[in-house]
């Protein structure tokens, strides 16, 4: 029973697909060009979004690669070692996992609020505001340098982990402000009122209906905080050198340093973190919550 | 409510842009007196209105007028890459459909997950003259192009890194609009390119704007990715500025290269503005 409708269903969707290029196109021939042209198209995607990833990661396992062979010449597994008895490497390892949800947490307390004003009120300046806290990321840190610098050791935050983690909040702020407004604005104001009505307190109202509406747009703009936290660099090199070092300001040492191989298995554990997170955040990052967020109301 | 982000981003980069802008023009005491007793080359102002001695220094550097156009060619090759490959995949996915288009849009947006310095790195060993793209070109017996180091490798980095963002915003904008349009122009014989040109592209006017905008900003100001992948000289005024900070300590200088860019990604956000109020008061909002 189940090979024969295993055999009908690519047929069916064969004929469905058949007619309906037909219909869409000038012809056959039309057709075929476009499928060969989307084929192209698929193997060039792949090669150059998965390629270098792939590249990379393969040398986290290779004793030597010569050129131009399209083997390594030996399996190892001695580059992991190498990394995890390098004290410096496990503390950097540590520090970003430190540092990062804290990062998060802070940014989030000081922006949701913000966020649930820009959604909801209509006051001075509003958008001068929302455009506002984008311009920070327009400007190159770097620039920053000198300035940031005689601040931080005016207030005493250089070298400190609190003034890291101020760093890496600037850079959170656009996420974590317009992402969960445009989240905010899109629960309906009539569920709010109807809940009102049946005699639910205001702080009851906004975290049984407004914050778990836009518990989605939140959720992507931590993920995008985190990882904007996770992978900044320059502001934390500025800040934390020579006592602080996280996983990326590391990495800056470790390609002009080490072998290439130890550069790859650092590259890999510094990706799991973001990549468990994305794919967890997968469906809504890709639903649009984060292209709503960056459309100015 | 809204004010603790507002003051944080004032207190930690509206100040320093203010002391940095000071700086640049000649204004020395104060926060910047330490920064201005170590560097070289440093102006100082004799007057109340500054001088812009520092900004001659750096527009009559030919050095920098080269890495200027460095970083305005790549920026506007990467914006219109990137946007030509995001509306191909947010059309094929809104007017096909289809498991290869989901493909495609998942793979577009995998960039998404990798941290910068990471991607600069890969792309930089899979086109270096030992990478895989000339080893393959070496399995056929020719001679590969090695990119590692060039500007071409920070265009690739570039729209490698920006592409995931591009195509979300596209392929949202294309998505919301509706089938019925979209059969009606079908049905009055219009074909796949017509319906693109003058109904997707007109509807999907913001999310494009936004798409393009934001990827010439981040890519103009970019530090990473050239930094790994280009060449010592002429790169991009990110690396250049850092440069002129750390290497060759002239801070004032270096200042001047970060406005520089700050202006130009100020031009691009301005444009990004004016059309988000335009949709706004066609719509009624404002």
């Amino acid at each position: 029973m189940a090979a024969t409708t295993e055999q009908i269903a690519p047929e069916t969707a064969a004929v469905r697909l058949g007619s309906e290029s037909i219909r869409r196109s000038d012809g056959r021939a039309g057709a075929v060009l476009g499928k060969v042209l989307i084929a192209i198209f698929v193997v060039f995607m792949v090669l150059f979004i998965l390629g270098p990833l792939l590249w990379l990661a393969i040398h986290a396992f290779v004793t030597n690669w010569t050129f131009p062979n399209l083997w390594p010449d030996g399996w190892t597994m001695r580059w992991w070692t190498t990394v995890f008895s390098d004290p410096a490497l496990g503390a950097a390892v540590q520090n970003s996992l430190v540092i990062s949800p804290i990062v998060v947490l802070c940014s989030a307390l000081i922006c949701l609020p913000a966020a649930y004003a820009f959604a909801r009120y209509d006051f001075f300046a509003r958008r001068t505001f929302l455009v506002g806290l984008f311009a920070t990321n327009a400007f190159p840190k770097m620039g920053l340098f000198a300035t940031l610098a005689s601040l931080f050791y005016a207030l005493n935050l250089m070298n400190t982990v609190v003034g890291i983690v101020i760093v890496q909040i600037i850079g959170t702020v656009v996420f974590m402000t317009w992402i969960p407004a445009a989240a905010f604005a899109g629960v309906p104001r009539s569920l709010e009122e109807a809940a009102r009505d049946a005699g639910a307190s205001k702080i009851r109202v906004f975290f049984t209906i407004s914050l778990r509406m836009a518990l989605p747009g939140i959720l992507v703009a931590a993920v995008m905080s985190f990882l904007a936290s996770f992978d900044e660099a320059q502001g934390t090199y500025l800040v934390g050198a020579p006592q602080y070092f996280t996983m990326p300001t590391e990495m800056y040492t470790l390609v002009l340093n080490y072998p290439k191989q130890v550069a790859a298995v650092f590259s890999i554990l510094l990706s799991i973190p973001s990549v468990v997170l994305m794919l967890a955040a997968r469906k809504h990052i890709m639903g649009g919550q984060l292209a709503e967020g960056f459309q100015i109301r | 409510m809204a004010l603790p982000p507002i003051l944080l981003v004032l207190l930690f980069v509206g100040f320093p842009v203010v002391l940095a802008l000071a700086f640049s023009i000649g204004f020395t005491g104060g926060l910047n007196s330490i920064v201005a007793m170590i560097g070289l080359n440093v102006h100082h102002a004799d007057n109340w209105w500054g001088t812009f001695a520092a900004y001659a220094d750096v527009f009559s550097n030919a050095q920098f007028l080269q890495d200027l156009l460095v970083t305005v060619v790549v920026t506007v090759v990467s914006a219109v890459v990137v946007l030509f490959m995001a509306m191909g995949i947010g059309l094929y996915l809104r007017m096909r459909g289809g498991w290869l288009a989901n493909v495609l849009s998942g793979l577009a947006v995998v960039p998404l997950f990798i941290p910068v310095v990471i991607a600069s790195w890969a792309i930089l060993t899979f086109y270096s003259g030992d990478g895989f793209v000339r080893s393959v070109f070496a399995l056929v017996g020719l001679q590969g192009p090695t990119w590692g180091y060039t500007v071409i490798a920070i265009v690739i980095g570039s729209v490698w890194t920006s592409l995931p963002f591009a195509v979300l915003m596209v392929a949202s904008g294309l998505q919301a609009i509706p089938d019925a349009m979209i059969e009606a122009a079908r049905d009055a014989g219009a074909g796949f390119v017509r319906i693109a040109y003058s109904i997707m592209m007109p509807m999907a006017f913001i999310p494009i704007v936004i798409a393009g905008t934001f990827t010439a900003i981040g890519v103009i100001g970019s530090f990473t990715v050239p930094y790994f992948t280009g060449p010592n000289a002429p790169t991009m005024l990110g690396v250049t500025l850092t440069n002129y900070f750390t290497t060759y300590n002239e801070p004032q200088q270096s200042i001047v290269m970060a406005f520089t860019i700050f202006i130009a990604a100020a031009g691009i956000g301005a444009f990004y503005v004016w059309a988000n109020f335009r949709s706004a008061k066609e719509q009624g909002r404002v």
